[in-house]
């Protein structure tokens, strides 16, 4: 009896994930019957991958929405998680075939590179059907390859110093205070914050260094020289001045930690950090906390205290890229009949997802003008496409996330207290020995 | 002899199709594996470079990190499990014991759970804010939480609890049943020779569960060794490398990076060379003669 007893809570338990597999799996093909029925009128059909439903897959769906070229077009737009995108592409295009791959691909810019090293002809360039220089010139640095632009650009990452008005008030300080300062400045400010209000200033993740690459980004200076490939951490001043930046803010006990997404935004939203410095994407995020409405401010990001440290910087983005394979000429004219000219187009973008585009005459129209009440009446789009006109081109290279795994280690050896100049170097050797 | 291939011409027929089948499936992925790991490149651009993988593997702070971490937690979680899914498989088979069947369920339970699902519940256990800070501060054990995920060395010692906790009733289930095929009646007439518990369970039960007991090491080994999906959601091999497995080492080097399948097929490699010379070691130890 008890035997059975355990097979039947055994068999019920091996069950119930089963169910839940099931569920998923025909929601998925419920979402591609969708795809079909809406394809079913005559056209090309175009298939995209995108991986956020709020945001860049709902910029799709306005873009079907805004598409008015000669080749009709019926878009298919399927979600994929980013990373498994980056598998799936990799998978298919090491195997030689774009078989089961889509027409559209949205790939962040700091793979771009990669995927076009690695798979030459496997994408297809948009040169003839885009002007590049109506794109935010960082845009196309970071999609182009051996003089073609490969990659249709979509958002920007343009950066801004999202602070708390009530907090800086507590300890005696405005707005103004935060505005064009040094990361050593941000320091000061953020001591004076802890002990008025007993708030952290920011929260870090130490597994994640989107922070290094937005201040490193600041200074017009990236992980390797210009041409992208050579290393540059053991003479990078810029890179140095971050490493002595964060030692010198969790020092002063004005971090809170995190070790996920989550924990990261759970810690603004719950009024733990006083600012959050990163890219304009996470706007939403804030706003999500309705309750401190009127309370935040966007100001222009903390500087570098070195050569052509500038308070603007940029972090992630995106850009559309077109596979090499059938369709690709359809693919192309619904990107550039939407996302590489259609100003209208721009405007519904911002004002229905939050999306700041790269495209410089779409970013210019009403919209763009708007004081929203939730940041103090603040322009804050207007003031992020200011900022962006001024974000360095660099190149990002080939090995970003590799050498991000390399300075992370480096980075907690320097926490532990070794000297910054033999970090550096080592980080520097080991780039040089496992990246070619 | 020759009447007799053709006697067996039929059977031959049938074994070739299992046969073929692994050799398709097993061994030629396996020694395309070994050639891809003697070329290296970007993706698609992949050149022969002869031994470069295996030296660059040598100095790659990296791979050695994701080596000693794999071996710290094979040596450590192991033996501690196996120990405590030994111990409770022979709690859980005295007759005398009330619900069996629930606490034998309670304690397999977690072997059934999907690997992500739990790793990520561990997760948020062990975060700053989780259930296990709360509950050390509410004891007074600590006054401000432990950042479990951000140490090198309590996130090293979450990752070995979360295997643990995931597989030890896995292993508990091997012993349970073996130990349920063992005569009575030894244990009988031991007691008549006035054998107590503690000379039953290491004159008696060891010994008959030695085959068993070989078997879980060795599959627990592997198991270990291939050790991914934890480090993917509980550390992301963080902070730094601190917890970094091989196994995660190589989907770095192939998806994470700009791809190099030539050098993460050299990392698998050690992988395999590892398991046979353990596997080797675990059989000579435990004497088995074939």
């Amino acid at each position: 009896m008890k035997k059975r007893l355990f097979i039947a809570i055994l068999l019920l338990t091996m069950l119930l994930p089963a169910c839940s597999g099931k569920k998923t799996e025909t929601n998925a093909d419920a979402g591609s019957a969708k795809g079909d029925g809406a394809g079913t009128g005559a056209g090309t059909t175009v298939t995209a991958w995108a991986w956020d439903p709020n945001f860049n897959i709902r910029a799709l769906e306005l873009a079907e929405e805004a598409y008015k070229g000669e080749i009709a077009v019926n878009l298919e737009i399927v979600e994929n998680a980013q990373s498994d995108i980056v598998q799936r592409l990799n998978t298919a295009l090491s195997s030689g075939t774009p078989k089961g791959l889509p027409n559209i691909v949205l790939i962040e810019d700091y793979r771009a590179q990669s995927f076009l090293k690695s798979y030459p002809d496997a994408f297809y360039p948009l040169t003839g059907h885009i002007d590049a220089d109506d794109f935010a010139n960082y845009k196309i640095e970071a999609t182009s390859h051996d003089g073609e632009v490969y990659g249709l650009p979509f958002d920007t990452g343009v950066t801004g110093l999202y602070v708390r008005v009530d907090y800086l008030e507590a300890a005696g300080l405005t707005v103004g205070d935060m505005t064009n300062v040094t990361w050593q400045e941000y320091i000061a400010i953020g001591k004076q914050v802890k002990e008025a209000t007993g708030k952290q200033m920011l929260s870090l993740n130490p597994n994640d260094f989107n922070f290094v690459r937005m201040m490193v980004q600041s200074a017009g200076q990236w992980y390797f020289e210009e041409d992208g490939s050579t290393p540059n951490l053991e003479h990078n001043e810029a890179l140095k001045e971050i490493f002595r930046v964060y030692k010198a803010m969790l020092d002063a006990d004005i971090v809170k930690l995190n070790s996920d997404w989550s924990q990261f935004v759970a810690a603004f939203n719950s009024g733990d950090v006083a600012t959050v410095p990163t890219g304009n994407w996470i706007t939403p995020s804030v706003k999500a906390e309705a309750s401190q409405a009127g309370q935040w401010r966007v100001v222009s990001l903390p500087r570098l205290q070195t050569e052509g440290g500038l308070n603007v910087s940029n972090l992630g983005g995106s850009s559309w890229y077109v596979l090499n394979q059938d369709g690709k000429e359809a693919a192309a004219a619904f990107l550039a009949d939407t996302f590489g000219s259609n100003v209208d187009f721009y405007n519904t973008l911002l004002a229905d997802v939050g999306a700041i585009g790269t495209y410089k005459p779409g970013i210019a129209g009403d919209a763009f003008d708007q004081s929203d009440d939730f940041f103090g009446g603040q322009k804050i789009y207007s003031d992020f496409t200011s900022w962006m006109a001024d974000i360095p081109a660099v190149n990002y290279g080939i090995h970003t996330y590799a050498i991000d795994d390399i300075l992370k280690v480096e980075m907690q050896k320097y926490l532990k207290g070794e000297d910054l100049d033999t970090v550096m170097a080592s980080a520097q050797a080991q780039a040089e020995m496992q990246l070619r | 002899m020759e009447n007799s291939l053709k006697k067996h011409r039929v059977g031959w027929f049938y074994i070739m199709i299992p046969v073929l089948a692994i050799a398709l499936f097993y061994f030629y992925p396996m020694l395309d594996a070994l050639l891809l790991s003697f070329r290296s490149g970007m993706g698609m651009n992949l050149e022969f470079v002869g031994l470069l993988n295996w030296k660059r593997l040598l100095s790659d702070p990296n791979f050695i990190t994701a080596l000693s971490n794999t071996l710290t937690y094979l040596v450590i979680q192991v033996p501690v499990m196996l120990v405590l899914a030994m111990l409770m498989s022979v709690l859980l088979n005295k007759e005398s014991l009330k619900f069996r069947g629930l606490f034998r369920t309670a304690i397999f339970l977690p072997a059934v759970t999907s690997l992500v699902a739990y790793s990520v519940v561990f997760k948020y256990m062990f975060s700053p804010d989780g259930i296990i800070n709360r509950f050390l501060m509410d004891l007074s054990l600590t006054d401000a939480p432990i950042f479990f995920l951000s140490d090198p060395f309590w996130s090293k010692v979450v990752i070995i609890l979360a295997i643990t906790w995931r597989w030890t009733g896995y292993n508990m289930i091997f012993y349970l049943s073996s130990l349920q095929n063992i005569d009575k009646s030894v244990y009988e007439a031991a007691r008549v020779d006035g054998a107590n518990a503690i000379q039953q369970f290491f004159k008696i039960t060891m010994p008959m569960l030695k085959p068993i007991i070989l078997f879980t090491t060795i599959t627990s080994t592997i198991g270990t060794l291939q050790l991914f999906d934890e480090i993917l959601n509980i550390t992301d091999g963080g902070p730094g490398n601190a917890t970094l497995s091989i196994s995660k080492y190589i989907y770095d080097l192939s998806f994470k990076y700009t791809p190099d399948f030539g050098y993460a097929a050299t990392v698998s490699y050690v992988i395999v060379i590892i398991v046979i010379i353990l596997s080797a070691i675990q059989f000579k130890l435990a004497g088995e003669k074939e």
